[in-house]
């Protein structure tokens, strides 16, 4: 209960804004005018937050996700991280975490996580005292000098992940981590996460198209139409933290789960 | 199998189609005047190694071969990953490129020789003519086998664009690149051998060919032995080198 407290306390700082949407569109360029994947997005993620985007495949929800860590510029419309807009990516306010794990496999565990750090010219030494934190952190010990190919799916998201903290930026974007992962392991990593946010007090925006992941991780689950992406729905998941699997079978967990079935199932 | 009987059971093949080389033209079973025995082989290059025109012929190879490779291989590349990287050059180029790529090389021999004349440039500029193409096939797979996601990741964590290419493009590309550098030279090396054996006063190609048309069969296959080597060794040194490069790869 003690770190439940702290979140608590945590959002008690709810006012502040991690991230702005406000009046965002977007229009893939072609013939015809072009195709519509993002229309009249407004939202906004309090600090501390873990949000949850979900929505059918092809809704622009990665999309918004890469217009969020300045990897995509929208047509209209604007983001600001932190109160400031975000032309660019900037790996001091946002890591990203990617579908696929995209760990560089000619670089062991450790060098993936440093990464980042090394692009910044970042001294060794310096360098190899965060990666080991990192590793501690996603629960990896002893797997530093392994390279991605020796590393089980869910082993590769954790240095992912890991990479993704490495910069301790306040805001940390995920784009369907697990989607590639067997129903097991995706549960115990939706968990490990959960550890981890609590450890790192991130702002985490994270995308899905997996229901139970969205109630089971969120605060909040924003639901998005199919293209072009809209969000119509906002729902905040009250159920208390820590989460326990066994929520899932709660009859509140199955309420809001149907919820946001039911939001979707209208749009397709 | 394991490990040592695989080599084991190749050693022994080595060794009975050796064995066979020898005793085969000894025993009359195969004319000796077509393949001679290995032992009058083996002392026939041994002989060939200390004569003055086989080194002059050596050399003269060796260096064509190292000038068309040192052309092919930047020109190759750089045309490669031009023509992966700009989509504009990629498309009108490239379908021209596979129809040319498809054609034998060596119908336009005869071409090099009016244009270059039979001695060192025909060689060169041959072989490298030949070379080029397979260096820009590979090339613009090896472009292509840099993952976007990874570009991505890069891009994501601020890096630079001269960082991008160091750190992303140059490692994903290394074992293709390798691979080229290795299958390049096999295509580099015929390209010499038959600019020489086509028409040529000197090389190691023109004297195999010479000996060939006149019947000398001992040095006909202590020539083929000698090159054969030479190709092997320089295949494997980079085979080596592209192994411990690409750990990764699986």
């Amino acid at each position: 209960m003690q770190h439940l407290a702290n979140l608590n306390e945590l959002r008690g700082q709810a006012g502040e804004i991690a991230i702005k949407v406000e009046g965002l569109s977007h229009v893939y360029p072609g013939a015809d005018g072009g195709v519509p994947a993002l229309a009249d997005i407004d939202m906004s993620v309090g600090k501390g937050r873990f949000v949850v985007i979900v929505g059918p495949s092809g809704c622009g929800k990665t999309s918004l996700l890469m217009m969020m860590a300045g990897l995509r510029r929208q047509s209209q419309g604007r983001i600001l991280c932190l109160g400031q807009p975000i032309p660019e990516p900037d790996p001091q306010r946002v890591g990203v975490v990617f579908q696929e794990a995209s760990l560089f496999p000619w670089l062991s565990t450790l060098d993936n996580i440093e990464f980042p750090l090394s692009l910044r010219g970042m001294p060794r030494a310096e360098r190899r005292r965060r990666s080991q934190a990192m590793l501690s952190l996603v629960g990896l010990e002893g797997f530093g000098e392994r390279y991605p190919h020796e590393l089980s799916g869910g082993m590769k998201q954790r240095v992912s992940i890991a990479r993704g903290l490495v910069q301790d930026p306040p805001v940390l974007l995920m784009d369907e981590p697990f989607a590639a992962l067997d129903e097991q392991t995706r549960m115990t990593m939706g968990h490990e996460l959960l550890r981890i946010w609590s450890t790192a007090r991130k702002t985490v925006v994270f995308v899905t198209h997996s229901l139970t992941e969205a109630v089971y991780l969120a605060d909040e689950v924003l639901v998005m139409s199919p293209r072009p992406g809209r969000l119509i729905d906002h729902i905040e998941v009250g159920l208390p933290r820590p989460r326990t699997y066994e929520m899932m079978a709660t009859e509140v967990f199955g309420k809001l789960r149907n919820r946001i079935w039911q939001q979707i199932r209208k749009t397709v | 199998m394991t490990r040592l009987q695989i080599i084991l059971t190749r050693l022994a093949l080595l060794a009975l189609v050796l064995g066979a080389w020898e005793l085969l033209p000894r025993s009359g079973v195969v004319n000796p005047l077509l393949l001679p025995p290995l032992s009058e082989v083996m002392a026939m290059l041994a002989n060939l190694l200390g004569r003055p025109n086989v080194h002059e012929a050596v050399a003269v190879t060796a260096l064509e071969v190292l000038v068309a490779f040192i052309i092919a291989v930047p020109l190759g590349a750089a045309a490669g990953i031009l023509l992966a990287e700009n989509e504009y050059f990629g498309e009108i180029f490239k379908p021209m490129l596979f129809y040319v790529f498809s054609i034998p090389k060596s119908i336009f021999l005869p071409m090099f020789i009016l244009v270059f004349g039979i001695g060192f440039q025909q060689k060169v500029a041959y072989a490298a003519f030949t070379t080029a193409f397979v260096v820009l096939m590979s090339a613009t797979a090896a472009v292509e086998s840099v993952r976007s996601d990874h570009i991505m990741v890069a891009r994501s964590y601020g890096a630079s664009r001269t960082q991008i290419l160091w750190r992303v493009y140059v490692p994903s590309m290394l074992p293709i690149l390798l691979e080229t550098l290795r299958i390049s030279m096999i295509f580099n090396f015929t390209g010499v051998m038959i600019a020489e054996m086509y028409a040529s006063r000197t090389g190691i190609g023109h004297l195999i060919s010479n000996w060939g048309e006149n019947f000398q069969m001992p040095q006909l296959f202590a020539g083929v032995i000698m090159l054969s080597a030479v190709a092997i060794l320089f295949n494997e040194a980079v085979r080596a080198l592209e192994a411990r490069c690409s750990t990764w790869r699986t």
